[in-house]
C-alpha cells in the first residue's frame, strides 16, 4: 500500500503569465468549475523572451503572476484547453501534471 | 455512456476556447472607463508590442483610423518653417527606403542627390485616398454583396440592448437584468416589436448560454475555427466604444461578460440573414457567401496568415507605389521629422554644468508638486515668488488608497490604473462631537433635498408636478447661472456653507501598518530625490473644478484614477510627520535623517481656477504658521501669474490687464456651464524629463513637460529609477498617446465635439441621441475650430543617469522595451553634463545627433 491509495487523484494546472493576462485566466477558472486556486504575483524568472523583472513597486500589470490550480480531471481538459488558447497569443508557461490530494471534496 | 462524457467534455473544451478567443480578440479593442473615472489610455494598447508604425497600420484595417496627421498638413508646417529641411533629411537618413529584397539600402542611394530627390517626393507625391476599415463582419460582408444594411440594423439593436443594461443609473433598470447582458437580451427580445415575427420566432431558439450561442451562430455562419479571432476582432470593432467600454466592466466590475456582447450581435446576424436567405437573392448568396469563402472580406488582413501577430511589413522596399516612398513611409518621416525639431530644441535648452550644480541658498520652503505638465508653469511660478524649491512625483505621492471622504460619499481608487489600492483610508472629524453631529445633520438634510429633487425629476408624473411647482424660479435660476457663473458659484457656495458646517478633519491612519507607512515614507523620499529638508515641504496634489462637464475627471489626476489628489498628499503628509517613521527610516541602510523642525503640509491646485489650497491647516504649529501664512500669499500671486500665462492660450480669454483678472476670469470658466474650453488639461505634452530640477528651472517650457525630479546618486541600486520608468513613464505615455490619437483621429479615437454630446449616466457620452459609446478627448481638449491646439508628438523620456543602469531597466522590463524598441516612447540619456546625449536603440547606445551630418 502507498501513500497514493489513501489519497485522491487530480490534474495540477501552473500558469504564469502577466499581470494583465490574470483576469483571463481567473475566468477561465471559473468558467470551467474550477473552485480555487493560488496566486503568486510578482514572479520573476528566466524565460525565452529573456529575464522577466518579479515585483515592481508601481506597476501590477507589467509583472508576471503564477496561478496554480488543482481539479478533477474531467474539468481540466476545458481549462487546458482554454489556457492554450491565450498562450498561442500571449507570452507565458503552462504545466501540468498528476497529483494527490487529501480532501478531494475541497476541489469538488 | 462513454460517448456521452467524451461529448460532454468536447463540449466545455469548445465553449473554453471560444471564451479565451473573445478575450484575445478583445485585446484590439481600448479600455473605456466610465465618465467619473476618466484617465487617458492609450487607444492602440492591445498593438503595443509592435512597432508604432505596424501598430497604426493595423489599427487603420481595424478601424480605419488615421494615424498620422494628413500628409498635406506636414507639408503646410514644411512651409511654415515649423517642419525644416535638416530635420526632414534627417528622418530620411535614419529611415532610408529599403531595397526591394528588404535589405538595406545600396550606397548609391543614400548620395545627396537621392536625398533631395526623396524631399522632393514627400512634397509633391500625389497623396491617396484615406483608406477606411477593410476588416468587415459578417453582416457588413453581406451589405457588400447584397445591397443589405444588416451591419447599421444590427448596430441599433446592440447599442439598445447595451445601453438599457449598462445604463445602471437610468430609473428604469431592465428586467431581468441579473440574468447578465446576454440572459436579460433572451428573454425580452422575442418580445421586440421592432423584430418581424419569423426573426422572434428563430431568436426564441436561442440556447440558454452564450457561449454556446456564439458557438451555434459561428457554425451556421460556416466560420472555420482557426477564424473565430478574426471574427470576434470584427463584431468588437464595429462599436469600439461600447465594446471598450464592455472589456472594462468584464475585467472590473465582472458583470457583463464579453461573450454575452459577441452571443446578441452573432445571433442577430444568423436570424437577420435566415430572414434574408428566404428571398431568391438570399437563397444565391447563401451559396457562395458566407459559407463558402468565409472570408468576411479579411482575406487582406495579415492576422489571417499569422493569428499571433498582426503584419510588420518593412516600410519602402516592394510597396514603392509611383515613387521610392510609399504613403506609410512618407508619414513615418514627416512624424519623425516633425518630433525631431521639438526635440533638438528641448535637448539644446537643458542645463549643461548648470544642472549638477548644488544649489546657492537653502530654500525657505519645498513644494513637491505632480508631474501633470500643468505643474511646470506652476512650478516656474512659484520659484519666482521666492526661495522656493518644487520638486516633481507622481501626484498620488506613492500612496495607492482607497479613500472614504467624510461626507460619506462614495469610497474611491485613489491611484493609477496600473495598481490596486493597497490601504483604506479615512478622513475623520478632529472637532467636537457636536460640529459631528450637526454636520452629519447638515449633509442628511442637503441629500435629502437633492434625491428628493432627483427623484420628481425622473418620475413621470412628479415631473409635471414639480415643473408647474418651481418652474417659475428656474427660469431665473438658470439665466443668473449663465450670464454671472462666479455670482453663481458663489451663492451656492454660501447656501452649501450654511446648510453643511463642515468641520475640521485629518486623516486616519490606523489601516495602514506601521511597516508599509515606513516603506510608504523610504520609496517616496527615495524616489523624488529628496534628501536635505526646507523648514516647510509642502506636497501639492491637484484637482479641477468645472461646471456641467462630462470630461472633468480628464482634467483631473491621471496618478489618482481621476480624482483629485489632495487626499494622496494629506496621507503622506501624515506619514512623513509621524514621529515613529522619523524614526524608522533615520537608521539602517539609506539613512534619511528629516530635521525635527520640518513640517509636512499637504495642499491641492485647481488646475482651472489656478488656485493652491493648503489642507488640514489645523494640523499646522504655531512654529510654522508665519511661515504658512507667507507661503499662502505666494502661492496666491504664483496661481495669477500662472492664470495670465494661460489666458493667452485659452480661446475668448481678454487680455488681461492685471493678474487678479485674468484669475478672474480663469475661475469664471470653471463655473461656466456653457464654457466647452474650461482649460487645455494636457494638451501640447511631448517630453518626460527624470532629472534634477536644476536641469529645467528658468526655462520656460510652455507646460509641454513632465517633470518627475531624481537624483541618480541617491539611488545607487536603481531601484526609483526602475520605479519611475515603469510606472509614471507608462503613464505619461498613456496620455501621450490618448492626446495624439485623439488629435490625429478625433472621430474614431477623439470623441468628437461637446456641443452635440449626451452623457448615459457616468457610462459615457454619445454624439447626438444613439450611435456608439465616443472613445478619447473631446475636440475642444485639442483644437480650436480646425486649428489643432495639441500637436501630436509621441513622447521624448530624458533621463540624467548613468546610461548602463538606464538600458539595464530597459532590458529587463519586456512591456518597458517594447514601448522603446517600437518608439513609443524614445528614450534619451546621459550621465555627466559634460556628455552628449545619446539615445537608445535596439543595438545600444547611440548619439543622439547621429544623422544630423553629412
Amino acid at each position: 500500500m502507498t501513500y497514493r491509495d489513501e489519497l485522491a487523484p487530480m490534474v495540477r494546472i501552473e500558469v504564469v503569465v502577466n499581470g494583465d493576462d490574470v483576469a483571463l485566466v481567473r475566468d477561465l477558472l471559473q468558467a470551467s468549475g474550477v473552485g480555487g486556486f493560488t496566486m503568486v504575483s510578482g514572479v520573476a524568472g528566466l524565460g525565452h523572451a529573456g529575464y522577466h523583472q518579479g515585483s515592481l513597486l508601481f506597476n501590477e500589470h507589467a509583472s508576471q503572476a503564477l496561478l496554480l490550480a488543482v481539479t478533477p480531471a474531467d474539468r481540466a481538459d476545458a481549462l487546458i484547453a482554454g489556457v492554450r488558447t491565450l498562450l498561442s497569443e500571449r507570452p507565458g508557461v503552462m504545466f501540468v501534471s498528476d497529483c494527490y490530494v487529501g480532501r478531494p471534496e475541497y476541489f469538488a | 455512456m462513454t460517448t456521452v462524457v467524451a461529448e460532454q467534455h468536447d463540449l466545455d473544451a469548445r465553449r473554453a476556447r471560444v471564451r479565451a478567443e473573445a478575450v484575445l480578440a478583445s485585446r484590439v479593442v481600448p479600455v473605456a472607463r466610465p465618465l467619473d473615472e476618466f484617465v487617458a489610455v492609450n487607444p492602440l494598447a492591445g498593438f503595443e508590442d509592435q512597432a508604432f508604425g505596424d501598430a497604426v497600420h493595423a489599427a487603420q484595417e481595424l478601424y480605419g483610423i488615421r494615424g498620422y496627421l494628413p500628409e498635406t498638413s506636414y507639408r503646410a508646417l514644411y512651409h511654415q518653417g515649423r517642419i525644416v529641411e535638416a530635420d526632414l533629411r534627417w528622418a530620411i537618413r535614419t529611415r532610408p527606403p529599403l531595397e526591394p529584397d528588404g535589405s538595406a539600402p545600396h550606397p548609391d542611394r543614400q548620395t545627396v542627390g537621392a536625398e533631395s530627390a526623396l524631399v522632393d517626393e514627400l512634397l509633391t507625391a500625389t497623396i491617396p485616398e484615406p483608406a477606411s476599415r477593410s476588416v468587415r463582419t459578417a453582416a457588413e460582408h453581406h451589405d457588400a454583396a447584397m445591397g443589405t444594411d444588416l451591419a447599421l440594423e444590427i448596430d441599433q439593436h446592440a447599442i439598445r440592448w447595451c445601453a438599457a443594461y449598462l445604463g445602471a443609473e437610468a430609473e428604469w433598470r431592465l428586467p431581468g437584468r441579473e440574468a447578465g447582458l446576454y440572459g436579460a437580451w433572451r428573454d425580452l427580445v422575442v418580445l421586440d416589436p421592432t423584430l418581424d415575427p419569423g426573426a422572434r420566432r428563430l431568436l426564441s431558439r436561442l440556447p440558454e448560454r452564450s457561449d454556446d450561442a456564439v458557438l451555434d451562430a459561428l457554425e451556421r455562419l460556416g466560420v472555420d475555427p482557426g477564424q473565430h479571432r478574426c471574427v470576434f476582432r470584427a463584431e468588437l470593432s464595429a462599436l469600439p466604444g461600447w465594446a471598450a467600454h464592455i472589456r472594462w466592466r468584464a475585467e472590473q466590475h465582472h458583470d457583463i461578460d464579453l461573450l454575452d456582447y459577441l452571443a446578441m450581435r452573432l445571433s442577430y446576424t444568423t436570424v437577420l440573414v435566415d430572414r434574408i436567405s428566404d428571398t431568391a437573392a438570399g437563397r444565391a448568396w447563401s451559396a457562395t457567401g458566407l459559407g463558402g469563402s468565409a472570408s468576411f472580406g479579411m482575406s487582406e488582413a495579415p492576422w489571417l496568415d499569422d493569428p499571433g501577430r498582426f503584419g510588420s511589413a518593412p516600410t519602402g522596399g516592394g510597396d514603392a507605389g509611383e515613387g521610392t516612398l510609399d504613403a506609410r513611409h512618407r508619414l513615418d518621416i514627416w512624424q519623425a521629422a516633425l518630433e525631431r525639431g521639438f526635440r533638438s530644441q528641448l535637448l539644446d535648452s537643458l542645463g549643461g554644468r548648470r544642472s549638477f550644480e548644488e544649489r546657492a541658498v537653502e530654500p525657505d520652503a519645498q513644494i513637491v508638486c505632480c508631474i501633470d505638465v500643468r505643474s511646470e508653469g506652476l512650478r516656474r511660478a512659484i520659484e519666482g515668488q521666492g526661495r522656493y524649491e518644487t520638486l516633481g512625483f507622481a501626484g498620488f505621492f506613492g500612496v495607492a488608497i482607497t479613500w472614504e471622504p467624510m461626507s460619506g460619499g462614495g469610497a474611491v481608487a485613489s491611484c493609477p490604473a496600473l495598481v490596486s489600492p493597497r490601504h483604506t483610508v479615512a478622513e475623520s472629524a478632529t472637532g467636537s462631537v457636536r460640529e459631528m453631529q450637526r454636520y452629519r445633520r447638515g449633509l442628511d438634510g442637503e441629500s435629502g433635498a437633492l434625491d428628493g429633487l432627483h427623484d420628481a425629476k425622473s418620475t413621470p408624473g412628479a415631473a409635471f408636478v414639480l415643473a408647474e411647482a418651481v418652474g417659475w424660479i428656474t427660469g431665473p435660476a438658470a439665466a443668473l447661472r449663465t450670464v454671472a457663473p462666479r455670482r453663481w458659484s458663489r451663492a451656492t457656495r454660501w447656501v452649501h456653507r450654511r446648510a453643511v458646517a463642515e468641520p475640521a478633519s485629518g486623516v486616519e491612519l490606523d489601516g495602514i501598518p506601521l511597516t508599509d507607512r515606513i516603506l510608504t515614507a523610504r520609496t517616496a523620499l527615495t524616489t523624488m530625490g529628496l534628501g536635505s529638508f526646507a523648514p516647510l515641504v509642502v506636497l501639492c496634489g491637484h484637482t479641477s473644478s468645472t461646471a456641467a462637464n462630462p470630461y472633468e475627471a480628464a482634467l483631473r489626476c491621471g496618478a489618482c484614477g481621476g480624482h483629485t489628489g489632495g487626499p494622496n498628499a494629506r496621507v503622506l503628509a501624515a506619514i512623513l510627520n509621524d514621529a515613529e517613521v522619523r524614526e524608522a527610516i533615520r537608521r539602517g541602510v539609506g539613512a534619511i535623517e528629516i530635521p525635527a523642525g520640518t513640517l509636512f503640509l499637504a495642499a491641492e491646485h485647481d488646475t482651472t481656477s489656478d488656485t493652491v489650497r493648503i489642507l488640514d491647516p489645523g494640523s499646522i504649529p504655531p512654529t510654522h504658521r508665519g511661515q504658512v501664512d507667507r507661503l499662502r500669499g505666494d502661492l496666491d500671486a504664483a496661481g495669477e501669474q500662472h492664470a495670465a500665462e494661460r489666458c493667452a492660450d485659452l480661446p475668448g480669454a481678454p487680455e488681461p490687464r492685471h493678474r487678479r483678472h485674468a484669475r478672474r476670469h480663469v475661475a469664471r470658466r470653471a463655473n461656466d456651464w456653457a464654457e466647452t474650453f474650461p482649460e487645455w488639461g494636457l494638451a501640447g505634452n511631448a517630453a518626460f524629463v527624470v532629472g534634477p530640477r536644476s536641469m529645467t528651472s528658468g526655462l520656460d517650457l510652455q507646460r509641454r513637460v513632465f517633470l518627475h525630479s531624481y537624483d541618480a546618486a541617491l539611488d545607487q541600486d536603481g531601484l526609483a529609477l526602475e520605479t519611475i520608468l515603469t510606472a509614471p513613464l507608462v503613464v505619461a505615455q498613456w496620455i501621450n498617446c490618448q492626446y495624439y490619437f485623439s488629435s490625429t483621429d478625433p472621430d474614431v479615437f477623439g470623441s468628437g465635439t461637446k456641443t452635440v454630446h449626451n452623457a448615459i449616466g457616468t457610462v459615457g457620452v454619445l454624439a447626438g441621441r444613439t450611435g456608439d459609446l465616443q472613445l478619447g478627448l473631446p475636440r475642444q481638449s485639442i483644437a480650436v475650430g480646425d486649428q489643432l491646439v495639441h500637436e501630436p508628438l509621441r513622447l521624448l523620456a530624458v533621463v540624467v543617469a548613468p546610461l548602463e543602469r538606464v538600458a539595464s531597466i530597459i532590458d529587463r522590463n519586456p512591456s518597458l522595451r517594447d514601448l522603446v524598441a517600437g518608439e513609443w516612447i524614445t528614450v534619451v540619456a546621459r550621465a555627466d553634463p559634460d556628455d552628449e546625449w545619446a539615445t537608445w536603440t535596439v543595438q545600444g547606445w547611440a548619439d543622439h545627433d547621429e544623422g544630423a551630418r553629412r
